[in-house]
Parts: structure tokens; C-alpha cells; sequence
């Protein structure tokens, strides 16, 4: 019975404008069930007014504008303080899909840093000195995951029996992740009295400075490979 | 009169399930013809046969030509089908006039589609499937498509590929790795002349993509897995890739469809004027998520912006403001314009979320097409059709399996 | 290039003056000087605020911005022409400053204050009022009253409003001129004679906080009697004043029943205080949302925060509106955050903020935060 509707369906010629997502067990195919993402003909959407200035300089917009688009997500905007790196800090510090808790806390913890850099700014004297000190909280982020980016992982091969840890490359976006994932574990390691911003705020400052306990550990991590180097051709083994 | 025309229509409008196998079935009149079936009925009697033909005995005699029991029961099961689809042809064609003279419309130019609406006018459904309602359409649509004769009499396959279970989709892709081949080919004898691609030959595939799994099978008349079709996707991807692939663009186009046509641009609607002057644009249906509303914009404003009768301030986080004034700031006219929304049911995402598609629906109009194109770029003018996936039954959620235990 | 400087140079020097003013006296403050900050000096704003008086965030950005600004805005222009302008020999009028959350009423209250203290009144400052009667750490410190059956008096709450109001108005009671009336028995060995001055009253209820609700109850009679026999002029400023006509309170007396707000001393004593049978002051109170739990916080007006008690009690009153900032306002908000670096980024930043934020001050004040 069910092979003569499924049969049936497909008989029938009709062109639906969203197919189904990939299920391996069918029982009763529907035509009408609702899609949950777009089909994979769908552009990706360029809504930055800078991206979308190349494109009009590379005069590729009316080609791309013919093409069907996604439409944007949710916590995307074009607006100037929209950024990437920081939405996937707050997705990362989100428990549940809990977003509007998790964009407090990580825009509580920018607060903090701003409070304190600009405390340090009018304790500084001298204008070079000022100069230097970095007021904004979104740069202070990017260069903390900057300075706590490992270039390396070590991965476990087994040779005879034994384990050993051989250094080798790590894509990008692993090592970004890894990145974040360090700050955040530090953050939880905080005493109960201090609240999670504050910490935070904390453990950006330090990593920002090239100090703390972040940056100490993928310090540690390009220690060991570099002392594991002698094992780095078992990965070609 | 008109129930005996009725009882035509029921008649024809009523699905008849056939029995059905795949192997040994009449496909006729099909409309996609592939070349796979033009092989010839050749029937070449071996030689033995010749020599007892000659023959005059008893035993010759009353030897009967040999044809296989699946070519018999192919012939006979062809022969039923071919009637079945003539008089089914022939009802639907009666039928068709009968439609016509109950509608007072003209039956020679009453086209298929003055048919399917005068179905639902008819016979209104309320069913959600749209597979589940009265229909009426020529029986090539509605009858599945059956391949012709496969192999001769003698049993003897036509196609070089029969015993793979599915011929023509292992020729197509035998004949796009044979295409690979020879493009090298061509483009090794270019070099070697050391001469450059003609670059007005460029395959321009921007406006299509390729067919779907199941237009694919619509037109190969086989069964296809998801596997197979993958691997039918990375063939021709890699032959779109080569330099020289606009040789063989018709067999390419073949596989490619058209995309639905951009309706962004098209009817824009003209802004109507209210009792003050103020050109104004509703768009109703703003939908996202289960958030249903409508959108008014009025065009010399101030950047006043009213939700259900409350300001900005009706959604509490930022995140769904950000939303709601996106497409004001990114077209600039967020103080240019006044905007009035009712919306209810979902939550604040699939709130603001419909809001965002109302203003720039409505922003259309007001907008010139350079910034309307961008608008298109950005993805502001896209309907969020997503819903949320349903739970299915073993699993804990959508998605979410329970724990996978290797043994 | 240079006159690109120039132009630099121009625009920053016009904002530096577009968003302050040199005029630091709140009674020169006039129309002039809408929308522009004023700075108050240190010592001042420890000697009015030290115990409260403004919001705790901006005290935070006090700290920040190394200098106590606040904005003068058409409310509270209002209200002191509305003070200049009263006649001081009828009865106390009363002020109801209302808005939505965030809009600026304690900072308006504090700026009137400053007035007042300018212009030599006897300041009663209630700096918030849910503090005595919803705060409740892990144990409040509560008793039975003594002086009046069946209510709850809150000792420690009552000294610390002691301190505040005589750090408050410590030039008036140096100089000695209000004197008690009366004479007031404390126990057997405590008495305060008549004729003694004011300052030796609020002391003695610092020392002995035994007996400070007492103290306050006391104290705000002779306020009322001093204010009608013209030895003072007062100005009662009470933040927070729908908690008092709030059904509940979260105190609970040891016995674990929830204590109503009639039933704690210092509301009675502060009810007397707002009711307008003495002459010779000025009483502005503010209705906040903030002051009542989440559940009750549907509306900003008056009518719905004070409940019909609260409203028969304070009925006439002068509702101010306080609102959200407009354009002028928003610009000198804008230029005076980017002269204290508090918001840096480019000019569209700020169309965006200020449809995100509504022009609501604090909400702006928030967002502006991790930019």
C-alpha cells in the first residue's frame, strides 16, 4: 500500500519549491511537510554595506540578485557593531538557547573591560602612553583569541601498541574553537563570589596581554609538540 | 444529460490503482523520449532453428516459434495497457467537452488549465493533500510512465546495460564519463596546437540547477538512490568544471532546470493614498515561524514606529529591535517613513522576523531598483519558510537519536 | 589636509560646548541650558548623596567618567520655576514626578535637590524607599515597637536615614537655629529637654538606635511645626513613594507573618509628613515601577502605582511627566558620551541607538555599554 502512494506521488508531475530534507526511513512521503532549511541552490545572503560595496565594484550584484538568497538570521544586521567573532563567543557561552541571557552577560563583560580600560586611561600621563591603551572592548576580544589561538594539536596515533601524542596541523576553525573554549573554561573556574562578566572581563585582559592562564596553556600545548617533534612522522606512517 | 455527464467525469476522475512491475511494462506516448529504447527488435534465430525450420517432420511442424513467457506476458499485459490508455484517452477527451459545455466555455480552446479550475469549482476540497484531491488530467500525466520492450523475443536484452537493473541511469553515466574523456582529449589537441579556449563559449549556469532526484527519475523512468544520485551530481559537476565543456552544452542543459524567476521585481505594488495624502503600502501574510501579521508603511513620516499599538519598546531585547529596524537603516529610510504593524502569535524571534520581511516587502515600493537589488543581495526580501521539524517517533526530538550502542 | 584639521578641530570644539554648560547653580538654570550638562563638585555631591539620592548605575558611572554630570531637561526646569513661583504660605504642594522605567525621575529628584540645598532648604530626603521595605537580607534586623502596639520598627534603617539626613543638612543644624519644642522622654535616664537644638535629636537617635523610629516619628513632627512657624524653610523629596501603599512588603516578623506597610513605623511617619496640613515646604515624590514587584508593573501612570490609597493620600498633587529624551537631548547625550569615551564608533552608530534604545536615557546609557 504504501509503495502505491510513494509511487503514485512521484507520478503525479507536480514541481515543488522546497524538497524534502534527506530522511533515510520514509514511511508516507508528503509533499507538503514543512522544510526546516532552504535548498542548497539558495545563495548565502551579503548584507555587510562593506561586502556589499565589493560586490558593486566587481559589478557581480545583479548576477548574485537573480539567484533565490536566504534570508538573513536572526542576530544578523548590517549595522556597523554587528560582528561575527562576537555572536560566536556569545553561541558559545549560551546554555539552552538562552541567546538574550548570553549576549548580557558578554556585553556585560565588555562593560567591565571598557570601565577598566578607561580607568587606566586617565590614570595613564603622558599622550603616548594613552595612545597606546586599547579602549574598545571588540578589539580587546579579537586580539585575546588572537594571542590564545593554538597553531598546533597534538593527536593521539597508535604505533605498536603504544599512544603517542604526534604534533600536526589544525584547521582554522578548530583552532578558534579551541580558542574560545580555553576562555570560557577558565571563566567557569572562577571563585562563587565573582560574577561571570567580571571574570570574563578578566580573562580577556589577560590574554589580550599575552599573560593568564589561557595563553599560558597554548604555550604549553606548543612546548609539548615542539618536545614531541621526533614522533612527527608517525602521521605518515 | 449532465448526470450521465457527472457520472463521465467521476469515471475519469476516479484513480485507478494498477497492478504494476517494473521489469516488464508498455511505456507509450511518453513524452521525455530517452534514445536508450531505440534499439531495435531484431530477432536472430540461432541456427539450429534454421536447420530444423527446413525441415518437415512432425516435430517441426508443431514447434512453435519460441518466444520467452516474459516476452509473452509483456506482449499480452502491452496490448491491455495500450487499450486501457486509448480508451482512458478517449474518456478524457469526452470528458474534457462535457467540462467545457457545463461551463459555458468553448470546448476547442479549453485549455488544462481552465480544466484543474474548473475542478475546484466543481468539486470543492477541503483536503490538505493536494495528492488527495479531485483531479482531472490527460492519463500520460496521471498513469505511470512504462518503458517499452527491454529485450526481443528470444529474451535477448536491448540495452548493453540491462543486466545492471537500471540502464539509463548507468548510460547516462557512462555517457558523461565518455564526454570527460574526450573534452581531455580536445583539450590536450589544444594545447599541443598551443591555441586558447574560445571564451565566448563560457557555460553561463547561473540561472539553473540541476534536476532533482525526483525529475531525475521522472526522466530516466527508473528508481534512483540518494547515493546514486549524489555521484550523478559530482559526475557532472566535475564535467561542467572542464574548459571545454560548452561542446557539449545540449547534453548538459538536458539535466539542468531553470530556476522559478525572481518575483521580487516583479509587481511592485503602487502605493494607495489615505484621507491626509501620506502615500501608503499594506502587505499582508507576514509570516515566520507561527508569527502572523500585516505591515503598513506611510511614505513622508518621521520614523515613527507602531507595534500592536505600542512603540519599538513592545519587544523588551535588543536582538528583536535590531531586527525590526534592519531594513530601515540598511536602505536608509529609517527617517523617512512611518511604519504600523499588527502581528500575534509565536514569540519575539518569529515576531520580529516577520516584521523585518513586512517593511521590506513594503519598502519596495518605495525604493529604486539599485537598492532593491541590493535588498535581494542581502536576503531582506526572501520568505523564511521554515517551520520547526517535527519529533519523530523513536527518537527523543527531530533530530536527536538515542544513544548508539555498537552492539 | 588643513582645513580638514580645522574642520576637526571646529567640530570638536563646538561640541565641546554643545553638550555642557558652565553654569553650575541650579537656580540659574533656565531654557538656555536645556539639554546640556552640569557638573556638580565632589564635596557637594558627597554631602547630599553620600548614603543614596542617585541610582546605583550611575554612581558606577560616576566613578567611570571621573565626574558627576547630570543633565538639566525640561522636568525639572518645571518644577523649579513651579517652586520659585509657589507661594510658601499655603500649604505644602505636592509633586509627582512619573515615567517609565529609566527615564530619568530619580535623576531629576536630585537635581531639584541640589536646588533646594542651594537655595537653603531643610532637606528630608528619602533616597529609596523599597530599600526599608523590600530589601531584605539574609536577616533584617526588625523589632516590635515599643511606643505604638502591634507595628514593626526598623532600628538600623532609621539610624542610617539619621546619618544621611544630618550629613544632608549639616550647615542648617550647626547653626542652632531650630529648636525642639518639646520635651521628649526616652527612658529613665534619657530625656531631650525643650529648646534644645535639632542636631542634638537626630545624635541622639545615631547613638542609641534603640530608639531611632521613635526619633524619626519625633523628628518629623518638629520639622512640620518649625516649617508652619517659618523658623525653616523644608523640601521633602521621597523616591520610590508607591512601596508605601503596596499590599505586602517582603519583611516577615519572627513569628513568619508578612508585615504590611501600615504596619511598619516609618511609613506612618513619612504619610504624616506628606500630608499637606503644614505650610512652608515643597514635597516632590516620584511613582517608580521599579519600587513594586514584576507582576505589578504593568503601567508607569500614577493612578495605577498608588493605588486608590496612595492617590486619596496624596490627592491634589501636580503630576510631572518625565519622558524620554528628544533630539536636542539625544545630541548632547551622544557628543557628551564620545568627549567621556564611553561610546566610540562611527557617526551611524548612532541612528541605530537611538531607534534601539527608544531615546530611553537608561536603556541609551546600557547600550552604549559594550560598544
Amino acid at each position: 500500500m504504501s509503495n502505491h502512494i510513494r509511487h503514485l506521488n512521484k507520478c503525479i508531475l507536480r514541481y515543488p519549491s522546497y524538497t524534502l530534507p534527506r530522511i533515510s526511513v520514509v514511511l508516507q512521503t508528503r509533499e507538503y511537510s514543512r522544510p526546516t532549511s532552504f535548498p542548497d541552490f539558495f545563495q548565502n545572503p551579503i548584507f555587510r554595506k562593506e561586502d556589499q560595496a565589493k560586490l558593486i565594484e566587481s559589478s557581480e550584484l545583479s548576477k548574485i540578485a537573480a539567484l533565490p538568497v536566504k534570508p538573513p538570521a536572526v542576530y544578523e544586521t548590517s549595522s556597523v557593531y554587528h560582528d561575527p567573532l562576537v555572536n560566536k563567543v556569545i553561541n558559545h557561552v549560551m546554555e539552552k538557547g538562552n541567546k538574550q541571557l548570553a549576549r548580557n552577560l558578554v556585553e556585560k563583560a565588555f562593560e567591565n573591560i571598557k570601565r577598566s580600560q578607561i580607568e587606566r586611561y586617565h590614570l595613564a600621563t603622558t599622550p603616548e602612553a594613552k595612545a597606546k591603551i586599547e579602549l574598545d572592548p571588540k578589539k580587546i576580544l579579537h586580539k585575546a583569541i588572537a594571542n590564545s589561538k593554538p597553531l598546533l594539536q597534538l593527536q593521539p596515533i597508535k604505533r605498536g601498541g603504544i599512544t603517542y601524542q604526534v604534533p600536526g596541523p589544525i584547521t582554522e576553525k578548530r583552532s578558534l574553537f579551541l580558542a574560545i573554549k580555553w576562555l570560557l573554561e577558565a571563566t567557569y573556574e572562577k571563585e562563587r563570589t565573582v560574577h561571570f562578566p567580571k571574570q570574563f572581563a578578566w580573562e580577556l585582559l589577560d590574554a589580550a596581554n599575552n599573560t593568564g592562564k589561557v595563553v599560558k596553556k597554548k604555550q604549553d600545548l606548543h612546548r609539548q609538540c615542539e618536545a614531541n617533534r621526533a614522533y612527527a612522522h608517525y602521521r605518515w606512517q | 444529460m449532465m448526470y450521465q455527464n457527472c457520472m463521465k467525469m467521476s469515471s475519469v476522475i476516479i484513480k485507478q490503482f494498477l497492478p504494476h512491475t517494473k521489469s516488464v511494462c508498455a511505456r507509450l506516448r511518453s513524452p521525455v523520449v530517452c534514445n536508450v529504447f531505440n534499439y531495435s527488435t531484431k530477432v536472430t534465430t540461432t541456427s539450429n532453428e534454421d536447420v530444423l525450420n527446413n525441415l518437415t517432420d512432425w516435430e517441426t511442424l508443431s514447434k512453435k516459434k519460441k518466444i520467452s513467457k516474459a516476452m509473452k506476458a509483456y506482449l499480452e499485459r502491452a496490448q491491455a495497457h495500450d487499450e486501457f490508455m486509448h480508451k482512458q484517452q478517449f474518456e478524457y477527451n469526452i470528458g474534457k467537452r462535457h467540462l467545457a459545455n457545463m461551463m459555458g466555455e468553448d470546448p476547442e480552446t479549453f485549455t488544462q488549465k481552465d480544466v484543474d479550475r474548473a475542478i475546484e469549482y466543481l468539486f470543492p476540497s477541503g483536503i490538505y493533500d493536494p495528492a488527495a484531491r479531485p483531479l482531472m488530467k490527460p492519463p500520460e500525466e496521471v498513469f505511470p510512465a512504462r518503458k517499452a520492450a527491454e529485450f526481443d523475443e528470444a529474451g535477448r536484452p536491448h540495452h548493453f546495460l540491462f543486466y545492471t537493473g537500471k540502464p539509463s541511469y548507468f548510460k547516462l553515466m557512462y555517457d558523461a564519463a565518455e564526454n570527460i574523456q574526450q573534452l581531455y582529449n580536445f583539450q590536450d589537441k589544444v594545447i599541443r596546437k598551443k591555441a586558447t579556449p574560445d571564451p565566448n563559449g563560457k557555460l553561463n549556469l547561473g540561472a539553473t540547477v540541476w534536476l532533482t532526484k525526483d525529475q531525475l527519475e521522472n526522466v530516466l523512468v527508473e528508481a534512483i538512490t540518494d547515493l546514486e544520485y549524489d555521484n550523478f551530481k559530482l559526475v557532472m559537476e566535475r564535467l561542467v568544471s572542464l574548459p571545454y565543456a560548452y561542446r557539449i552544452k545540449d547534453f548538459i542543459d538536458k539535466y539542468r532546470k531553470p530556476l522559478a524567476s525572481q518575483k521580487f521585481a516583479l509587481e511592485i505594488p503602487k502605493p494607495s493614498y489615505d484621507a491626509e495624502g501620506r502615500a501608503f503600502i499594506t502587505t499582508y501574510e507576514c509570516l515566520r515561524k507561527k508569527a502572523r501579521g500585516d505591515v503598513t508603511i506611510r511614505a513622508p513620516g518621521t520614523g515613527k514606529i507602531t507595534i500592536n499599538g505600542k512603540d519599538l519598546t513592545y519587544f523588551d531585547d535588543i536582538q528583536s529591535r535590531e531586527q525590526v529596524m534592519f531594513p530601515l537603516i540598511f536602505t536608509g529610510m529609517q527617517d523617512r517613513v512611518d511604519v504600523e504593524c499588527n502581528i500575534e502569535g509565536g514569540g519575539p524571534s518569529g515576531q520580529s522576523g516577520a516584521i523585518r520581511w513586512g517593511i521590506a516587502w513594503s519598502l519596495r515600493s518605495f525604493v529604486d531598483a539599485d537598492m532593491l537589488e541590493r535588498m535581494q543581495v542581502a536576503g531582506l526580501l526572501t520568505r523564511d519558510f521554515r517551520r520547526r521539524e517535527r519529533k519523530k517517533p523513536g527518537q527523543p526530538g527531530a533530530r536527536k537519536k538515542p544513544t548508539w550502542k555498537r552492539r | 589636509m588643513l582645513s580638514r584639521s580645522w574642520r576637526h578641530l571646529a567640530r570638536r570644539y563646538s561640541q565641546a560646548t554643545t553638550f555642557r554648560t558652565n553654569e553650575n547653580s541650579p537656580a540659574q538654570h533656565s531654557e538656555k541650558q536645556e539639554g546640556l550638562f552640569y557638573t556638580m563638585k565632589p564635596e557637594l555631591c558627597k554631602q547630599l548623596f553620600s548614603h543614596g539620592g542617585f541610582p546605583k548605575s550611575f554612581m558606577q558611572q560616576t566613578k567611570t567618567f571621573t565626574e558627576t554630570a547630570v543633565m538639566v531637561r525640561q522636568p525639572a526646569l518645571d518644577l523649579i520655576s513651579c517652586i520659585k513661583a509657589s507661594d510658601l504660605n499655603q500649604p505644602a504642594i505636592r509633586y509627582v514626578l512619573y515615567g517609565e522605567k529609566g527615564s530619568g525621575k530619580s535623576l531629576t529628584l536630585a537635581h531639584v535637590l541640589h536646588y533646594a540645598h542651594e537655595d537653603g532648604y531643610l532637606i528630608v530626603h528619602v533616597p529609596w524607599v523599597s530599600e526599608w521595605l523590600r530589601r531584605v537580607p539574609r536577616h533584617k534586623e526588625m523589632s516590635n515597637s515599643q511606643t505604638n502596639e502591634g507595628f514593626v520598627d526598623l532600628p538600623l534603617d532609621a539610624a542610617a536615614w539619621l546619618i544621611h539626613f544630618k550629613s544632608q543638612n549639616q550647615t542648617l543644624l550647626k547653626s542652632e537655629n531650630l529648636k525642639v519644642s518639646k520635651e521628649y522622654v526616652w527612658s529613665k535616664r534619657e530625656k531631650t529637654e525643650a529648646g534644645s537644638p535639632l542636631h542634638t535629636l537626630v545624635e541622639h537617635g545615631i547613638n542609641r538606635v534603640k530608639y531611632a523610629c521613635d526619633v524619626v516619628d519625633v523628628l518629623i513632627d518638629e520639622i512640620k511645626m518649625l516649617s508652619s512657624s517659618k523658623q525653616c524653610k523644608t523640601f521633602v523629596a521621597i523616591d520610590g513613594f508607591n512601596s508605601f501603599f503596596y499590599p505586602l512588603t517582603r519583611l516577615s516578623t519572627p513569628t513568619k507573618k508578612t508585615v504590611k506597610p501600615d504596619e511598619v513605623t516609618l511609613t506612618t511617619s513619612f504619610l504624616k509628613l506628606t500630608h499637606n496640613d503644614w505650610t512652608n515646604g515643597v514635597i516632590v515624590v516620584t511613582a517608580d515601577q521599579l519600587a513594586v514587584p514584576d507582576d505589578h508593573q504593568e503601567s508607569f501612570l500614577p493612578r495605577y502605582l498608588l493605588y486608590k490609597k496612595g492617590f486619596d493620600h496624596l490627592d491634589p498633587f501636580v503630576p510631572i511627566e518625565v519622558g524620554r529624551y528628544n533630539e536636542k537631548e539625544f545630541q548632547s547625550c551622544v557628543g557628551y558620551y564620545r568627549d567621556r569615551l564611553w561610546l566610540r564608533g562611527p557617526p551611524e552608530v548612532e541612528t541605530e541607538l537611538k531607534f534601539t534604545s527608544a531615546c530611553n536615557p537608561y536603556r541609551f546609557m546600557e547600550q552604549c555599554a559594550p560598544l
